[in-house]
């Protein structure tokens, strides 16, 4: 994508954000995806992009844009999963090693990282975030702590369950097979 | 070993092991596309809600610090083309920054651009030039008007770009040299005022 794509979405023209749209997508919906679960991926998706255009005037060039971008859509997801409500667990809980849950849907042909994503969607939203932003996106805890509003001690700890019970589930999934 | 020392132990080793199960999990996850092309709801949406963005754009700021510049140097020949004024005869000499600060009776407040103090200075500075502007020429009133009008324009908008991004330092910089310019300004202009017609 040609970095005046930017310049000239910034400016308004939305043929050019098309093209940063394009180029953009893929990694800001497999983001919402493994954060939110397919359902609300697609919706998280177009809000992110809407509000990236709300927003391309704060856009400084400190950071690349790419940079920028999965910032604001690690935000609006965040966002969604505090609108939602704090009813919902957001974390595992503290003094138990694993989730009881059960393994996740057998596919038909054996795929460990299929079965991971589904595995990924048992977590509570909050170990699940993480989760996907420790391990998967590189998150450090400190960042991670900033976000969520949390600890970084939160982060490790909650970090820690969610392996353990991804592990579980993996394990359990490859014993059916 | 409770489990609070067992956490301590795994945080020590924050990465995954390349053996672990769930490494190779995650090794292995792949992007996949969304179902439907998503492009036409973000384009319905870009189109119906108005854009929020600072309400100065990069280049109507880039024009206005031309402006400035441009005022600054169209007072700088102004200026040159006046006698030159003797100090002692200036009550209108507005004190910069380092310079010492004197304690007469009617001198102006010291700016260092904090907001109190940039807000007295330019009050006693637009003070003065109105009390001395009969002894200006009519054309030069109405380009120190203008271009300080130009100024407090570009005052006003790197103040709503901050109200919106507080941290930004281009904008910062910005509102900083256009204080900077519009002080400037008006101590070149009292100082033209009450040097002019002696």
């Amino acid at each position: 994508m040609p970095v005046n794509d930017v310049v000239l979405a910034t400016e308004g023209d939305t043929a050019a954000f098309e093209r940063v749209y394009q180029a953009h997508m893929p990694r800001v919906f497999n983001l919402a995806r493994r954060m939110a679960g397919p359902d609300a991926a697609e919706e998280l998706t177009q809000d992110v992009f809407v509000r990236a255009w709300q927003k391309l005037a704060l856009f400084r060039g400190e950071s690349s844009f790419s940079t920028w971008l999965h910032r604001l859509a690690v935000n609006v997801i965040i966002e969604r999963f505090r609108k939602l409500g704090a009813a919902r667990d957001r974390f595992l809980p503290d003094g138990e090693a694993v989730l009881d849950v059960a393994p996740a849907a057998r596919t038909k042909s054996y795929d460990l990282s299929m079965d991971l994503q589904a595995a990924i969607e048992k977590l509570p939203e909050g170990a699940r975030t993480i989760f996907v932003l420790h391990d998967v996106e590189g998150y450090k805890h400190e960042e991670i702590g900033t976000l969520l509003g949390i600890s970084a001690g939160t982060s490790k700890s909650q970090l820690h369950r969610a392996r353990q019970t991804l592990r579980t589930l993996l394990t359990k999934s490859r014993a059916l097979r | 070993m409770n489990h609070h020392e067992d956490d301590r132990l795994k945080f020590s080793n924050d990465a995954l092991e390349p053996e672990d199960i769930l490494a190779q999990a995650i090794g292995g996850l792949r992007d996949e596309p969304p179902a439907h092309d998503l492009w036409p709801g973000v384009a319905a949406r870009i189109q119906a809600s108005p854009r929020r963005t600072i309400a100065v754009t990069w280049s109507q700021l880039a024009v206005a610090a031309s402006l400035l510049i441009a005022v600054s140097a169209g007072l700088t020949w102004l200026v040159a083309r006046q006698p030159v004024a003797t100090p002692a005869s200036s009550e209108a000499v507005v004190q910069a920054q380092d310079e010492p600060m004197g304690s007469a009776a009617g001198q102006v407040q010291p700016a260092n651009f904090a907001d109190k103090q940039f807000d007295a200075a330019v009050t006693d500075l637009e003070k003065i030039l109105l009390d001395d502007r009969d002894r200006l020429d009519p054309a030069t009133v109405m380009v120190i008007e203008r271009n300080l009008r130009t100024i407090d324009d570009a005052i006003a908008q790197a103040r709503e770009a901050l109200d919106k991004d507080p941290a930004n330092p281009y904008l910062n910089s910005h509102l900083a040299d256009s204080r900077r310019r519009k002080l400037e300004l008006l101590r070149r202009a009292t100082t033209l005022a009450s040097t002019s017609g002696d």
